[in-house]
């Protein structure tokens, strides 16, 4: 009965005419034929195919590209993900809502809190939840923001791995590494710290912890002059960066970019300025976004230098936190955590919040039961790498890797 | 036997059986290297003729200038990334004429030469010498060289910016 | 055969009684056994430099634990025999051959590498007379032999069968190719000054302290081929920011991606062996060789050969402390550098220096 359905095979084609084909008497001619011009049409003179990753150091992961080139010059760029995919949506229909953070934790793995935050505001909104008390607000934006820079800090180090300075790299590591002792301090883990927790946070915050916050801030500024000085402001990387991997705000809008890749090509779109959660529409602070200094707007060096600006700007807004949060410090963040999380039936809500990469949104179905019906989660990096094709052909490989940089693209955000 | 001889024989042995590889390997990367033994076969020939100058050159422009350049054209060749590199054409008889006709010319030659030994040499410093010859005595041959080095340069030039 | 020096020739006298073929062998035997030894050692040393400047630099320490039981080398601490552990180890490490590779000329790629550094160290001059062979041609002779470099190094991108490696080959041959033409003509600069192809010659030229050197000689036009020859035989060593061939976030390694254990630190030690090789070059042609600085001062005896090391590791500081601070540049902007840059600059400083001597 079913045999006929196997046996013939429809074709679809690029200018979408179609054609049946029956594998029982022409299935081999056929393929050879279409496998014949695939030949001639892909590897035409001295086009040589390369797979680059997923073992490759500068694809940041396990990222597989396959590349067309010319020489050195690329022809074509055609990603293949799927090697980090832990089926994140699907544990998460079968655990509690609170058991859900910690998975969170693990979508971007160098930024958790800001994972964290977005999943917990869309549980919020979920159950209504709209009030909390003050110092769990400023905590979240401070753990928030710091997290930001450790994330961007290694953004820009690697990316200088990719330029081939390594000194760089290693000072935007000792960097964060204080970074991550403060969250060790404060959640008991260096990466994935589960530290945001629906309507409260998992533990108080330390005594003595925002006094290092601060000392951490005193001591980070000079060294972001230095790290300028050695990296962002040296000739040779200028001239690597300036006039590559241009993307036109055009582009980056209609693949639905977000986050410093949007605003380095000059869009400014911030969500903690156009659609402010928590509690940044309290501080005052700029969108820094690609200028263009040095060549065209929307080039690997502008979405550098919005990261490097934008570490500033935390600085500012954590400055601005520390002192907000004074007069709330005996609050228990844990007084609003709900004791019973089950949302109505049929409810849904869907939040987006600005993490290090871009818009990460989450959107949650619950069917009445402690347990949510579905949760999907909107990532930026996955958006992100899907231009990498438009913007790196006709460009070299030392482009491209640097293009790969540029992106910022955590192969955990993007896989899920 | 003394030393001068035994090196002779050596450097002899490796630049007849290197250009035997060179001549007979079917990959031509591996003529390539014997052609590299070759070269460095000859240039140690050189300098037992005391022409230390000379073999220093030779080393310089056939190594590192014309081999390299050749292995480059291999590499850029279609068959780039297979390591069967070979060579494809056999065309005998045409061969045969050819070479018989070359062998019959240099063999004439060879019986022809008087041959002189080289005695006792004296090394000393060749450089200065054959740098005074280029600019007195072959200074026109020496210029015509380079005005068509140069015009082989310019046609490169052209050829490659045309595509 | 004059090949041997005067030094080598005084140890001869207890062999007087073997035949002289016999002797000459066995001399070179020695002399090269040596050099091979004295390369390695130096190379050795150039490693853990590396190491410990780079960790400086980076807000680290680098190795410090490797050690040894001997009471008084216990004392120095710092990690010191790291470097020799790591070649321990490399030794005792499995040699992986890739399956579809060219296994002949696989193995064959990292000794050419190895011997053609190696005989680039046989006419460096590290004292009055200490030189193994005193070629009246030396300075051509190493422009000529460091050529075999680039074959190995064609030879084992080509061999291992993999695209990395082949691209690395390809951009090293075309580097190096390239600044070869400005570093020989900035070694011109030197030539015309001395007058002679002669290491020797061109060390006694600049005898009788600081001032005598090279590089102060028609200023500004020797300073300007000091700096070519610099920033080219930093090309030609694939050094940063010029490490194209070997550019791990690019081309995963270069052409020694598929090479593993002994071959891999064959590649490694002759890149090292090499910058000492330059190092004592730039020292050689520019910076008075062995001759002290201070004029008769600390001009004899075991210091001919302390002023040169010294030199030639103030040169390898100068090329580490440029490999952590740079960013590597691109092919294009390599092939920049080389033909609208020094280039140009080279010719300026043959000619100036040229008319400054008719003068």
């Amino acid at each position: 009965m079913f045999g006929n359905l196997f046996k013939k095979k429809r074709y679809i084609f690029e200018d979408e005419s179609t054609m049946v084909v029956d594998l029982d008497q022409s299935a081999g001619r056929y393929y050879e034929e279409t496998m014949s011009k695939l030949e001639i049409e892909s590897y035409q003179g001295d086009e040589m195919v390369v797979n680059m990753g997923p073992q490759h150091p500068s694809t940041h992961g396990v990222l597989r590209l396959e590349l067309v080139l010319d020489g050195e010059v690329v022809k074509k760029v055609t990603p293949h993900i799927g090697y980090l995919h832990r089926n994140f949506e699907k544990h998460a229909e079968s655990i509690s809502y609170n058991e859900v953070v910690p998975y969170c934790d693990r979508i971007d793995y160098l930024a958790s809190m800001n994972q964290d935050l977005a999943y917990v505001l869309a549980v919020e909104k979920l159950i209504g939840l709209n009030e909390l008390p003050e110092k769990v607000e400023y905590a979240r934006v401070i753990t928030c923001e710091l997290n930001r820079i450790a994330s961007h800090l290694v953004a820009v180090g690697t990316f200088g791995l990719d330029v081939g300075a390594f000194t760089p790299f290693l000072w935007a590591f000792r960097d964060r590494e204080k970074i991550l002792d403060l969250l060790e301090w404060l959640s008991g883990a260096r990466m994935l710290y589960n530290y945001i927790w629906v309507g409260g946070l998992a533990r108080d915050l330390p005594e003595g912890w925002l006094q290092k916050v601060r000392e951490f801030l005193d001591y980070f500024e000079p060294k972001m002059v230095e790290f300028n000085k050695l990296l962002t402001t040296n000739h040779i990387f200028i001239e690597r960066t300036a006039e590559i991997g241009v993307m036109t705000p055009e582009v980056a809008v209609s693949y639905g970019c977000t986050g410093p890749v949007l605003r380095g090509s000059g869009v400014k779109w911030d969500l903690r300025k156009d659609e402010p959660f928590s509690y940044y529409d309290k501080f005052d602070f700029d969108v820094p976004v690609g200028e263009g200094k040095f060549g065209p707007v929307g080039s690997v060096l502008d979405r550098y230098l919005v990261r490097i600006d934008e570490m500033a700007e935390s600085v500012k807004i954590i400055r601005q936190a520390l002192d907000g949060i004074e007069p709330f410090t005996a609050q228990d963040v844990q007084a609003a955590i709900p004791k019973r999380l089950r949302p109505a039936a049929g409810a849904e809500a869907y939040v987006r919040s600005e993490t290090p990469r871009g818009e990460l949104g989450f959107l949650i179905r619950s069917d009445g039961s402690d347990v949510p019906f579905r949760v999907k989660s909107r990532s930026p990096c996955f958006s992100n790498i899907c231009m990498i094709d438009d913007i790196s052909r006709g460009g070299m490989i030392a482009d491209l890797v640097l293009i790969i940089g540029s992106l910022d693209i955590v192969l955990g955000c993007i896989d899920r | 036997m003394d030393f001068t001889n035994i090196a002779f024989y050596i450097f002899a042995a490796l630049t007849v059986g290197s250009a035997g590889v060179m001549v007979f390997h079917r990959n031509v990367v591996y003529s390539a290297v014997g052609l590299l033994f070759a070269f460095f076969g000859v240039a140690g020939i050189y300098v037992l003729l005391a022409a230390d100058f000379i073999a220093i050159v030779q080393i310089l422009i056939y190594v590192g200038g014309i081999l390299i350049l050749l292995l480059f054209g291999v590499m850029l060749s279609q068959k780039l990334t297979k390591v069967d590199v070979r060579t494809e054409s056999m065309q005998l008889v045409p061969a045969v004429v050819v070479v018989g006709g070359v062998l019959a010319v240099l063999l004439l030659t060879i019986s022809s030469t008087p041959w002189k030994l080289a005695g006792s040499l004296e090394y000393e410093p060749t450089t200065k010498a054959i740098g005074r010859l280029m600019m007195t005595e072959y200074l026109i041959p020496f210029e015509i060289a380079s005005v068509l080095l140069l015009a082989a340069l310019i046609g490169a030039a052209y050829i490659a910016r045309k595509n | 055969m004059p090949v041997l020096n005067a030094n080598l020739t005084l140890q001869a006298a207890q062999f007087a009684n073997l035949p002289e073929t016999l002797q000459t062998i066995l001399f070179m035997v020695l002399g090269a056994a040596i050099f091979a030894g004295a390369a390695a050692v130096l190379a050795l040393v150039g490693v853990y430099l590396e190491r410990k400047i780079s960790a400086h630099m980076q807000d680290r320490v680098g190795p410090m634990e490797v050690n040894t039981e001997i009471p008084v080398l216990k004392n120095i601490g710092h990690g010191w025999a790291q470097t020799l552990a790591d070649a321990l180890k490399l030794l005792i490490k499995e040699d992986i051959v890739p399956a579809e590779a060219d296994k002949k000329l696989h193995l064959m790629a990292p000794f050419i590498v190895f011997a053609a550094t190696l005989a680039g160290f046989s006419v460096l001059p590290f004292g009055p007379g200490l030189v193994a062979s005193d070629l009246n041609v030396g300075l051509f002779y190493i422009i000529a032999i460091s050529s075999f470099v680039v074959i190995g190094i064609i030879l084992a991108g080509w061999s291992s069968n993999n695209k990395w490696s082949l691209l690395g080959a390809m951009r090293s041959a075309a580097q190096i190719v390239s600044f070869e033409i400005p570093a020989s003509l900035a070694l011109l600069v030197v030539i015309m000054a001395v007058g002679s192809l002669n290491l020797g010659d061109i060390v006694a030229a600049q005898a009788g302290g600081i001032h005598k050197w090279l590089i102060w000689w028609y200023p500004p036009f020797n300073i300007l081929a000091f700096f070519v020859f610099f920033v080219a035989s930093l090309a030609e060593l694939n050094r940063a920011p010029f490490d194209m061939p070997e550019a791990e976030s690019e081309i995963v390694a270069g052409f020694h991606t598929e090479y593993s254990g002994m071959k891999w630190a064959m590649f490694f030690l002759a890149e090292y062996a090499n910058m000492f090789l330059v190092g004592v070059i730039i020292a050689t042609l520019f910076l008075g060789g062995w001759t002290s600085p201070f004029g008769d001062f600390l001009n004899s005896g075991p210091f001919p050969v302390f002023w040169v090391t010294l030199k030639a590791f103030i040169v390898i500081f100068v090329q580490i402390w440029l490999r952590w601070t740079l960013p590597r540049v691109r092919v294009d902007q390599l092939m920049y550098t080389s033909w609208k840059v020094l280039t140009p600059f080279a010719f300026v400083a043959m000619v100036g220096a040229g008319i400054w001597m008719m003068l």
